[in-house]
């Protein structure tokens, strides 16, 4: 079968559009042919994964025979690649967990299913585009298939979070498309690597302010701090598999364009230590706020934002063993946080509020689903066996190499927090009495397989964490390799 | 004789000085539709107003681009034998086809938003986003 880069983004858009007609011929396809199509998917990354790791050369690929600059391209490295493999895993697992979702019927599940696909399709193009419109453009449909599935539910807030979530998400959008117009007004060109080579002729304060419209833009989308008050809304009003869609692939794209920003596109050395203060204060304040949250999935959603801020200290420090440190946490925070979503949304499921109390003693009844959520729990405080261990350890060491002890010490007191209100959750589902009782949501054969892939995968990398890691470090050198992005990417250009 | 070049090199000032003019009043009147549809979503607590906001911003911004791009006196970029012999000026196609791109993504953005604001009314009737706080920190 074939493998390539561009049916990442072709084959689920096609598909989307197509879904309504199969729906037509039987009403079961709408549910089955999403599936075959990110297990496809995740093929295709199997593939062109093993492809770029023994050739350790980049795939790129020119769409419509134009060569770069000219043209737009889609560049599949190790690094690029890596979070889209990440993007189409959780993909499958949603599907598998949504399969046979309770309150779903036809008209819903043909939404549902659509809008999943668009944002598969709009995340993996983010990552894998070498080309700044492109990627504002995915951007976009990201943002537009994101936003009807926060307002899914017609009985919650959810069109309150939908209508923040858009007007933050438009602004985001102009505030990138300024951005891309200084720089296109400066050096007429669009694609990344051409941009990254001619960056030094743009005037500086152009290059400030440009910088800053797209550090701006990208940065909402990539949850940063005091941007980011649209996603607990969106993260709690969506459905629940919805929660584990943000955090394993939207947020990724958010995350993966800041990357591109700083490492690639512009030459600010000043720009990490920004990156690393915002991170801070994400971290410190989304922590924070966790801590005092009653409703559960609000409370998921604040660590999930914390583990942004994580994310971001850790690309901010800007060293060889921070970026692997880096790519570490963003493999654990899209398979952990997945996992606690869909266990913890099985928790509250017949709950309006999704108050904390309804879990006391909830251990009793449904042992599985506890147990689950508690090994995530575990797992993304950063306990050993776990994957989140390897994560934090490695970014503590990474830490202590650049010689930031203060940032040492404020890591471990908000891991301090995280253990507090994670803890309580825990210890409340297994010591405590039931004191409301609500009507228990039994998972189905597929949520209970999602999860316990889920909490393998966990468990797995936490005992042998070398599996990711040399390959992590490998990924690393294709972020720090500037100069051989632009080569691989404009031949023509590095020999001038 | 002397008068007529006098008089020539006035047109051309002229010229030259409209040129500036219409280059000011395309860059500041866009700039200006940018931060009055910014100041609309940031101030304004009317559902539907917040959406006109956001869409006069995305205008402003395009016309920036396509000041951008724009070339004095030149053409529309499409190639034809007689364009191409003549070395006529072009305007740059690129930030028109950004544009173009740009207002469609606006325009299913702005449809989107209006349906979330009508399902918004139906719920709470009212368009005051003030009134409609349930959910906060």
């Amino acid at each position: 079968m074939v493998a390539d880069p561009i049916l990442y983004v072709a084959l689920p858009l096609i598909t989307a559009f197509l879904l309504p007609l199969f729906g037509r011929i039987h009403k079961e396809l709408i549910r089955i042919i999403p599936g075959f199509l990110f297990l496809f998917l995740v093929y295709n990354s199997i593939v062109l994964l093993t492809k770029v790791t023994t050739e350790h050369q980049p795939i790129i690929v020119q769409i419509a025979g134009w060569a770069p600059p000219i043209g737009i391209n889609l560049v599949f490295s190790s690094f690029s690649g890596f979070i889209a493999s990440i993007i189409s895993v959780i993909a499958l697992l949603v599907w598998i967990y949504s399969y046979k979702f309770k309150k779903i019927e036809f008209d819903n599940a043909l939404k549902y299913f659509v809008l999943i696909m668009l944002i598969t399709a709009g995340s993996i193009g983010v990552v894998l585009t070498g080309d700044l419109f492109n990627l504002f453009v995915f951007l976009e449909i990201v943002g537009l298939s994101s936003y009807p599935l926060v307002a899914f539910y017609r009985g919650r807030d959810g069109a309150e979070a939908a209508f923040k979530y858009l007007v933050i998400g438009n602004l985001a959008s102009l505030f990138i498309l300024i951005g891309i117009l200084i720089i296109y007004s400066q050096l007429r060109t669009l694609n990344m690597a051409d941009i990254a080579a001619h960056i030094g002729t743009m005037p500086q304060k152009l290059k400030v302010t440009a910088f800053i419209f797209l550090f701006i833009g990208i940065g909402i989308e990539a949850e940063m701090f005091p941007l980011n008050t649209w996603a607990p809304d969106a993260y709690s009003q969506a459905p629940g598999p919805i929660g584990s869609v943000f955090a394993g692939m939207t947020a990724k794209a958010g995350i993966y364009a800041m990357i591109r920003l700083l490492y690639t596109i512009f030459d600010f050395s000043s720009s990490f230590n920004l990156l690393l203060v915002m991170g801070i204060i994400t971290l410190v304040v989304s922590e924070g706020i966790a801590l005092r949250q009653s409703n559960l999935k609000r409370m998921l959603a604040y660590s999930s934002l914390g583990q942004m801020g994580l994310l971001m200290i850790a690309f901010g420090i800007n060293t060889k063993a921070a970026v692997v440190a880096g790519l570490f946490i963003i493999f654990n925070h899209a398979v952990i946080k997945s996992l606690l979503f869909l266990s913890g949304s099985l928790l509250v499921y017949n709950s309006t509020d999704k108050h904390i109390k309804y879990t006391h003693g909830i251990a009793k009844k449904l042992p599985l689903t506890s147990l689950l959520f508690g090994i995530g729990a575990f797992a993304i405080v950063g306990l050993p066996p776990f994957s989140g261990f390897w994560g934090k350890l490695y970014l503590l060491m990474a830490t202590a190499d650049a010689n930031m002890l203060g940032l040492i010490a404020l890591i471990l007191a908000v891991s301090l927090v995280e253990i507090v209100y994670y803890f309580r959750v825990v210890n409340g589902m297994y010591f405590k009495k039931a004191e409301d009782e609500i009507e228990i949501q039994k998972p189905k054969w597929n949520a209970v397989l999602t999860m316990v892939i889920l909490a393998l995968a966990i468990i797995v990398v936490g005992v042998y964490p070398n599996i990711i890691k040399d390959y992590l470090a490998n990924a690393a050198d294709t972020i720090l390799d500037k100069a051989n992005y632009i080569h691989t990417v404009l031949p023509s250009l590095a020999i001038n | 004789m002397k008068k007529v070049l006098k008089i020539k090199k006035s047109i051309t000032m002229t010229e030259e000085l409209m040129q500036q003019i219409l280059k000011y009043t395309l860059y500041g009147g866009s700039i200006a539709l940018i931060l009055i549809g910014i100041y609309g979503v940031l101030m304004k607590k009317n559902l539907i107003k917040i959406l006109i906001s956001l869409s006069v911003a995305e205008s402003g911004l395009n016309l920036l681009f396509i000041s951008v791009g724009y070339v004095m006196n030149g053409t529309a970029p499409i190639f034809s034998p007689a364009v191409v012999d003549k070395n006529v000026l072009m305007v740059d196609p690129v930030p028109q086809a950004l544009v173009l791109t740009a207002i469609v993504i606006g325009l299913g953005v702005t449809a989107l938003g209006l349906s979330l604001a009508i399902r918004l009314y139906r719920h709470h009737n009212t368009t005051n986003i003030d009134e409609i706080r349930n959910l906060k920190w």
